[in-house]
Formats: C-alpha cells, sequence, structure tokens
C-alpha cells in the first residue's frame, strides 16, 4: 500500500505542466538524436546534457530520463528500418525488424517495439517503486567497510560483462579512477595533481570528459570510416500489428520484460545485455520456432521489451546506493552531482519528490513515447536523410556549450580537447571508455568510503573480510574475476559476444 | 629474440605502466599517513600502484598472446576536431559565442574529408540562431554573446 501511496505522490510531482512538458522535451529530443545511427544512448545523454543545465534537479533528471529511454527507442527505429543499429543495444533487433521492413512489415515491427517497450516500462517502473525503497533502506545501515566493498564488487561486475579484455577494463577503471582523484581532497584540503592550475581545483570536469569519450572520439571514428550512403526503401504501412501479431508476442514480451529487468539491475547489465539475453532466450523457447532471423515478429518484441525493462531497473542501484551500473547511469549521477545533490540511499528520504517523481515520469515517458513515435514515425525517417558532414559539426557545437557551461570556465573546453586525443588513442589501443567513466564517478567515493573504514578500524585492512556484508562482496567480486578467468567460461562469454 | 606478437596491447601496456607511475610519482608530494589516517596520498598511491602492476601484466602478456596490429591513425579527423574545439575556446573567452560556433562549425567541418562551403555557411548560421535561442534566451545559461570589453 505504501508504495502506492508513494507512486501516488510521484505522480503527483510528475503531472505538473512542467514536468510533463521536461518529459516531453526528453523524451523527443532522445528520439530525435537516438535515431541518427552510430549515436549511442550515452552520447545522447552526454550531448544534450546542457539542456537541463538551467532546471532544477527533479526537471532535469526527469528529461535526462526522457532522453535515455527516447534514445534507446530512437535506436530500434533506425535499427528496423535501415539496418543500422543507432546502438549497441539495438543490434539484436536488426536481425528480424529489418527482415520484416523487407517484407513490407516495418510498420508492426515498429508498433511492436513501441508496445512490448511500454508493457516493460510499466513493469519495471513498478518494480523499481516496490524494490528501491527496501534496497535504499538496507544501504543506509551500510558502514563504510561495506560500502568500499559494494564499489569494488560493483566495478569488477560491470567490467566481466563488459566486452573486450578484461586486464585491459580494469586498468581503464584504475585510470578512471585517479582521473577522479584530480582535485581538492575533501578530507584534506590538499589540491591534487592540478599541476598548478588554479581550474583544477574542482577536479577534471565530468562534463568534458563524458562528451570526450563518448561524443567527440565517436564522431572522429566515424569519419575516419569512409561514409557509407544508407538507402531506405521499404515502406512502412500501418504501424498496428495484428491480432494474430499480438498473440503470438504476449508471451515473448513477458519473458523480455521479466530477463531485462533482471538484468538491468545488475552492474555492467542494462539495456545491451538484456537485448542479447531475450533474444536468445526467446529463439530457444519460443514455439514454434518459425523463422528467427527471417522476420519473426517475436524477435522485435522480445529484445525491444527486454532494453526498455533493463533500460528502466538499471535506475535501481543508481537510485538507492548511488551506484552507477553503466556509463548511462555514471552521465545520471554526475548530473546529480552537477545539480548538487549527493548520490546514494538518502536521496529517496531527503528529496522524495525527486525519488518518486522520477519514477512516476518513467511510467508517463513510456506513455508518451508510445504516442509520440507511432505518428511521428515519418518524421524520424526524415531524419535518417541528413549526411553525417552536416550532423557532426551540430554535436561539436552541443559538446562544446556543454563542457563550457557545466561551470563557465573555458578551461573545460581546452580539457575537451585534450581528453578527446587521449580517448583517441585509448579506442584505437581497444580500451573501453565505460570502465574508465564508471571508475571516475566511483573513485571519490571509495576513497572516501575506505578512509573511514580504516579510520574506525585503527587501519586494521581485516576489516573488510570479518564484516559479513563486506566480506560477501568481495568474494562475489573474486568468484567473479575466477569465473570469466577460466577458460571455459571465456570461451562461452566470446561466443555470446560474438552473436 | 622475443618478438611483440600484440603490438596493441604492448603499447596499452606501456602507457598504462607510464599514467600508473606518473599519478604514485606525483602523489608523493603528499602526505601518505598510514592506514589508520590515510593521508592524501595513500589512495592514489595503491590505485597508481595496481594501474601500473596491471600494464606491466598487459605489455608482457603483448610477447605470449597474438593480437591485433595498431590500426592507422588518421590525423586529420582528430587534428581538425582538436583545432575547432581549441579555437571555440579561444573565441568564447574573446570574441563572444556567435564568433565561438562559427569558428567551430566552419574549422570542425573541414574534419570530413566531403567539405561544401556553402553547407557548413548555412549550418553555422542556423547553430548560432538555435544555441543563442534555446542555451541564452530560453536555459538563461550565462554565455558570453559578443566581445567583451
Amino acid at each position: 500500500m505504501e508504495t502506492l501511496s508513494n507512486l501516488a505522490f510521484g505522480l503527483g510531482v510528475a503531472l505538473t505542466w512542467q514536468n510533463i512538458l521536461y518529459c516531453f522535451i526528453g523524451c523527443f529530443l532522445g528520439t530525435l538524436v537516438g535515431v541518427l545511427p552510430g549515436i549511442g544512448p550515452v552520447a545522447t545523454v552526454a550531448m544534450l546534457l546542457p539542456f537541463t543545465f538551467g532546471l532544477g534537479p527533479a526537471p532535469a533528471l526527469i528529461m535526462l530520463a526522457g532522453i535515455y529511454y527516447g534514445a534507446q527507442y530512437g535506436g530500434s527505429t533506425t535499427a528496423i528500418l535501415v539496418n543500422i543499429p543507432g546502438e549497441s543495444s539495438s543490434v539484436v533487433t536488426t536481425l528480424d525488424g529489418h527482415q520484416m521492413a523487407r517484407r513490407g512489415r516495418a510498420g508492426p515491427a515498429l508498433g511492436i517495439a513501441a508496445i512490448g517497450s511500454f508493457i516493460a516500462g510499466c513493469i519495471a517502473t513498478l518494480l523499481i517503486a516496490y524494490f528501491a525503497p527496501p534496497l535504499a533502506e538496507l544501504a543506509l545501515k551500510f558502514s563504510p567497510a561495506e560500502y568500499f566493498s559494494l564499489m569494488v564488487f560493483g566495478l569488477i561486475a560491470a567490467v566481466v560483462l563488459a566486452r573486450g579484455s578484461l586486464v585491459k577494463a580494469i586498468a581503464m577503471v584504475c585510470f578512471g579512477i585517479l582521473l577522479g582523484l584530480v582535485g581538492t581532497d575533501v578530507n584534506s584540503g590538499v589540491i591534487r595533481f592540478a599541476f598548478g592550475q588554479a581550474e583544477l581545483a574542482d577536479g577534471l570536469g565530468f562534463v568534458a570528459l563524458a562528451m570526450a569519450f563518448f561524443g567527440i572520439t565517436d564522431v572522429v571514428l566515424n569519419l575516419e570510416h569512409k561514409e557509407k550512403q544508407q538507402v531506405f526503401t521499404s515502406r512502412i504501412g500501418s504501424v498496428l500489428p495484428t491480432r494474430a501479431d499480438l498473440r503470438a508476442c504476449f508471451w515473448s514480451i513477458v519473458r523480455g520484460t521479466s530477463l531485462g529487468s533482471l538484468l538491468g539491475v545488475l552492474p555492467g547489465g542494462g539495456a545491451l545485455l538484456a537485448s542479447f539475453a531475450a533474444y536468445m532466450v526467446e529463439k530457444k523457447v519460443a514455439k514454434p520456432p518459425r523463422a528467427f532471423g527471417a522476420g519473426d515478429i517475436r524477435g522485435v518484441a522480445a529484445p525491444e521489451s527486454a532494453n526498455n525493462a533493463g533500460a528502466q531497473t538499471s535506475f535501481i542501484p543508481m537510485l538507492t546506493l548511488g551506484i552507477p551500473s553503466n556509463p548511462t547511469m555514471a552521465l545520471m549521477v554526475g548530473a546529480l552531482m552537477i545539480q548538487g545533490i549527493a548520490p546514494g540511499p538518502q536521496v529517496m528520504t531527503e528529496r522524495p519528490e525527486l525519488f518518486w517523481g522520477l519514477i512516476a515520469s518513467m511510467w508517463v515517458g513510456n506513455l508518451m513515447l508510445l504516442v509520440l513515435n507511432l505518428p511521428l514515425v515519418g518524421l524520424w525517417i526524415k531524419l535518417l536523410a541528413v549526411p553525417y558532414r552536416l550532423l557532426f559539426p551540430a554535436i561539436f557545437v552541443f559538446c562544446c556549450i556543454g563542457a563550457y557551461a557545466v561551470d563557465n570556465k573555458v578551461f573545460d573546453v581546452y580539457a575537451l580537447a585534450g581528453l578527446s586525443a587521449a580517448g583517441y588513442v585509448l579506442l584505437k589501443l581497444d580500451c573501453e571508455p565505460a570502465p574508465m567513466v564508471l571508475g571516475y564517478i566511483l573513485g571519490p567515493m571509495m576513497e572516501e568510503n575506505l578512509r573511514r573504514a580504516m579510520r574506525i578500524s585503527f587501519g586494521d585492512p581485516m576489516v573488510l573480510i570479518t564484516r559479513p556484508i563486506s566480506a560477501a562482496f568481495l568474494i562475489a567480486a573474486v568468484a567473479l574475476l575466477l569465473a570469466i578467468a577460466l577458460p571455459a567460461l571465456r570461451a562461452k562469454r566470446e561466443e555470446a559476444m560474438q552473436e | 629474440m622475443m618478438r611483440i606478437r600484440s603490438p596493441k596491447d604492448f603499447w596499452a601496456g606501456l602507457i598504462f605502466v607510464a599514467i600508473g607511475g606518473g599519478f604514485v610519482l606525483l602523489a608523493q608530494q603528499y602526505r601518505l599517513g598510514d592506514m589508520h589516517r590515510m593521508g592524501p596520498a595513500m589512495f592514489p598511491t595503491l590505485i597508481g600502484a595496481l594501474l601500473a602492476a596491471l600494464g606491466l601484466i598487459i605489455a608482457l602478456r603483448s610477447f605470449v598472446l597474438d593480437g591485433a596490429p595498431v590500426p592507422r591513425f588518421d590525423a586529420r579527423p582528430i587534428g581538425i576536431s582538436m583545432l575547432a574545439i581549441v579555437l571555440f575556446g579561444i573565441a568564447l573567452q574573446w570574441l563572444g559565442l556567435v564568433a565561438a560556433i562559427a569558428a567551430l562549425v566552419l574549422v570542425g567541418a573541414y574534419a570530413s574529408r566531403e567539405v561544401r562551403l556553402v553547407d557548413n555557411l548555412a549550418l553555422a548560421a542556423v547553430m548560432i540562431v538555435f544555441s543563442v535561442a534555446v542555451f541564452v534566451w530560453l536555459l538563461g545559461l550565462p554565455l558570453p554573446l559578443w566581445p567583451t570589453s
């Protein structure tokens, strides 16, 4: 019952006309940018961050959440219509979605993606409302030792599930932590690693970092590859799926939603893993196994439901523990900090309007996506015709203004240029930026909690192992590392990533 | 003689060793403290050492495991992009947002091999109008529009 009254309170916040407007703008802009091929949700959220600077915390977060699931949805549209995934989490949607489009069934494919996403979004919202409060309460009881171990576990789990070499990913986490430590040390007041630059006293700008690694470097790498001219041929037709489609998809949506909700909570999980897993499960479970890969509508419904459910439940660890499970959530944490709010379990009790307003707005946003996207499909298709040479300078403009406007410092613009070069070199050497951003966000928190834990235990590191919950997190982290190091499992993981 | 079999890993490892080692060295100018009372140098030293160690593993592993060669670095896109962003910063400080966006768009466009000046002039105009309307007027961000002083 409390959940319902909390949700009602949240709806009261989300349904004020300003917040509806910001939610709408967020969904609209998110979809608009998300539709563009090659710009994923992380880049979209980073790029559109400056649009929220003038707003208060609740509207800003509501708008960012709208941008996030708008970008997800936009990516699916591109995947179905042009066979180019707008982002990695819609890669599997291209398999059956584009085949449907080729057979003149683009409309129902888009329709079922929207309907599946909506159902998944509603269920995931309820799950967040139900599970977040007890988790936050539990987290409030954590001592610094538990918190530190939880963050170690979160980072390890995130890199284990990430792409590419494990050692490199852990190294990138360390690099991120070190970058996060630049600036004034809260404990001693010493300014660290600033090279005498007064501008670095507040730390290396997070927005500049995120935009450099996910915005500018992406553009540069896209420019290196020869521009491909995409030709769109298929017609959309009616977007409403038939009754038979809906009947076929019902269980796919249910399965996708459950799997997605579960995987979204895991560190490193979120939308990408959810959609891949859902598609693989669907291929094995769905009966009759008809024609997966050749335009089976269930091959669109399941991953689309899963990625939306995963996108939403990944808010659970961010909102309750203050721990981002993927780079998009790291951006959300960064946005909270820009608004002057320390992320963590206390947000729910201290800023209930923010917490419940955001959750309720997710439901509003999903409804908006459903009514917004189906009629606007025509507009999104036109966007696909805009050549990249006109898009990327616009991305530059948003990134530069965003980097400057966080603190009104020109220094951050130069930092953006420098970090872009660093990100470019690292990406060329197959070092993924995602673990680095997580490390950057968690680094200062880890230091602070380790310091407090050591203060309490009189410098005895064994406290991390003697406290049961803390020990459990560390054991889980080690178990994950061992599991991935074992060759059999590694082969399996690579196989899963290949697919 | 030992042969580098995975150049990407080799260079990535060296970079990590340099960064980790660099942070450890830089941290030594601050107070280290002990585990009970960790000084500002303690945590960066621990993490920097870990990074350097991981970098060493990655670099050494590149003699054993096979991997891809380092891909070609295309100087034009990254170089022009950085130049355009730096120009944006300089122009914003001295000439204001309008000139800064114009510089960013017109120079940045050359990061692509395909440049059409007329289109880019139009794009710059559109971006200026949009940014001024949305960021300065609508959102009220304190961006200087014109040259100061």
